[in-house]
């Protein structure tokens, strides 16, 4: 029973540890993101679809100084009313599908460089989907794809570790300007040398350019960093809670098994055990309970949240193991076993024996 | 010793002289034996004062007597036992046994585990031990060896005829069986007294008498004094002899034979 008790104080901490870490890995690998250093886009309004700039300033990006590459893409958004109206259960099949022009050469800006087939040429109706498109379309290489009313063949497949990267699908500039007879771009990649200063052109290109927009990849990281800080602020508050859950079920469990030995204890004295010898059995035989305790409630900490992921078929959340939260549960529960131990044991021995006996 | 009792006149004013012959007030020569347990004016007091289980008990018992104690429930004959098992101090009053003093002495945890055996009515053996090992407990804090303890613990079960029952847990056994566990718990560290507290009270007649007759053959066999409480005429009168009590206080102390 005191086993249980303890256990279940145990898995608390370690699932619920383990769901924090990997809500904070998952943010993490989101944020890391993209090859460009700075994204330029036009403020004038604040939808990428509308609010266009010309494929002229592109080459303009290109001659600045400190810059070493700069790629124009278009993003337009792919509507699936089928999905929509099928109202899938799963979370992840949105119904917009983000569709990406951008040339092939410049992919790498994007962070696109390992691609599952081939990649695209300017001016073909070839496609490249990301993994988790395709795993959750039931897309694989060679398959046809309809975007913008136009069929697509999909020449390959990549992944960038990115969900917002792999979730969607990249085009030639080129072809799907044609299609949706636009000009223009929605966004510039700007590709900066090393040992610039990112802000410093960013900022000279907002000066220049008074519509635009730009986003350093320093900023976004630092939102990204502000992001896991509000999130770790949370998981430290989920975390905490769990401690305290967990820690008042492994005291509650310690006293009461100890208390319930009283009058073992008063035997033990009555045949002559010295109180320090009955508190060391007792700290020993804490310290066993605890480590089986500690060990069956990490299997369940583990078993239980993994179990449930699979239940619900939640595939793009994984759990963070980290040692910390196995060394935390554990030290915590050897702590707070002992306190809840040791003190119900610690009265006990102080008792007369008689006083002790009579304990029913 | 039968001197003490018929000329209690005879008794030193000031301090006892034990063990020595000297000539008496009357002219006679005496011989005290020191006693192993002495009570002086030992009062016992519950709830701030307003019970008193134990009320003013001068008493004293010589080595390998087998003595009872008998009085009505609520006479304080329990506690006057606990006392002498040092599990529990007086309120006022003096204790000595074999020559400690119970009631200044601080740790008395070596002196009950040398001098003292416990049996308890109700045995409080421990339910998740085996035979064996409840047997064994009292060792444990020698820093007696392993093999020495092992050995001690099985002669002590074999003289209360459990051999077979060694490794069975408490609960398995009849109330006679236990009450026999808890004999060879009292005795595996050789005590001088046994203090017996109702042995037989939670056994029907029968067994009862097996466990008196054990009780009595290991009195016999290692000198141990044994002191029997109890509230049943029948067994009282088996003890050499016979301290009545009644609100806390010896009403009568005779020697059966």
């Amino acid at each position: 029973m005191s086993i249980i008790g303890i256990a279940i104080g145990i898995t608390t901490i370690v699932a619920l540890g383990l769901i924090t870490t990997g809500m904070e890995d998952s943010v993490q690998t989101s944020l890391n993101d993209v090859g460009a250093e700075i994204t330029v886009s036009n403020s004038s309004s604040v939808s990428t679809n509308t609010g266009m700039i010309d494929s002229e300033i592109v080459e303009e990006m290109k001659n600045r100084t400190g810059v070493i590459d700069a790629a124009g893409s278009l993003t337009v958004t792919e509507m699936n009313m089928d999905r929509l109206k099928s109202g899938s259960s799963d979370s992840r099949n949105s119904f917009a599908t983000t569709v990406v022009g951008l040339a092939p050469e410049k992919l790498y800006m994007m962070g696109i460089k390992n691609i599952d087939g081939k990649v695209y040429e300017n001016g073909s109706r070839d496609a490249i989907v990301g993994a988790e498109y395709a795993e959750l379309n039931n897309v694989s290489r060679g398959d046809d794809i309809t975007l913008q009313g136009k069929e697509f063949n999909v020449s390959g497949i990549f992944e960038t570790g990115s969900p917002f990267v792999d979730s969607g699908i990249y085009v030639p500039l080129d072809t799907l300007q044609d299609i949706t007879d636009k000009d223009g771009v929605s966004r510039i990649l700007v590709k900066t040398g090393e040992d610039v200063n990112d802000s410093a052109i960013s900022e000279k290109i907002e000066e220049d350019y008074e519509n635009f927009t730009t986003l350093t990849s320093e900023e976004i990281s630092s939102i990204a960093n502000d992001v896991l800080g509000i999130l770790d602020t949370a998981t430290l508050a989920v975390s905490a809670l769990a401690i305290i859950v967990g820690a008042i079920g492994i005291i509650n469990t310690m006293v009461m098994a100890v208390y319930e030995r009283t009058k073992e204890i008063g035997v033990l004295k009555s045949v002559g055990w010295k109180s320090r010898k009955i508190l060391t059995m007792i700290l020993g035989e804490t310290l066993v309970l605890t480590t089986l305790s500690g060990i069956i409630g990490s299997i369940f900490g583990i078993l239980i949240p993994e179990v449930g992921l699979r239940l619900f078929d939640v595939t793009d959340f994984a759990l963070g193991y980290s040692p910390k939260t196995f060394i935390l549960a554990f030290g915590i529960t050897i702590i707070v076993g002992i306190i809840g131990g040791i003190y119900p044991a610690y009265k006990a021995s102080k008792l007369a024996p008689t006083e002790a006996l009579r304990y029913e | 010793m039968d001197d003490y009792i018929e000329n209690e006149n005879a008794y030193p004013d000031d301090e006892y002289i034990y063990n020595e012959t000297f000539i008496g007030e009357d002219g006679e020569e005496y011989y005290y034996e020191e006693p192993l347990i002495s009570l002086f004016d030992v009062v016992k007091e519950y709830d701030k004062g307003t019970v008193k289980a134990l009320n003013g008990i001068n008493l004293d018992i010589f080595e390998g007597e087998f003595v009872s104690i008998i009085g009505p429930s609520g006479s304080g004959k329990s506690t006057l036992l606990n006392m002498l098992g040092a599990l529990d101090k007086p309120t006022r009053g003096k204790i000595y046994i074999d020559g400690i003093d119970l009631v200044k002495e601080k740790d008395l945890s070596e002196f009950r585990q040398e001098k003292i055996g416990f049996v308890f009515q109700l045995h409080n053996l421990i339910p998740n031990l085996s035979v064996f090992d409840n047997v064994q407990i009292p060792l444990l804090p020698t820093g007696m060896s392993n093999k020495e303890m092992k050995e001690k613990a099985s002669e002590i079960i074999r003289a209360v005829g459990l051999e077979d029952k060694k490794k069975q847990r408490p609960n398995k056994l009849s109330g006679g069986q236990r009450q026999r566990v808890a004999i060879a718990r009292a005795l595996v560290n050789n005590p001088s007294i046994i203090l017996a507290d109702e042995p037989t009270g939670s056994l029907d007649s029968k067994t009862g008498e097996m466990i008196l007759n054990l009780l009595m053959e290991m009195h016999e066999r290692y000198n141990v004094t044994l002191i029997i409480v109890t509230h049943d005429n029948g067994v009282a009168a088996l003890a050499e002899r016979t301290i009545k009590i009644k609100d806390g206080q010896v009403i009568e102390d005779k020697y059966n034979y």
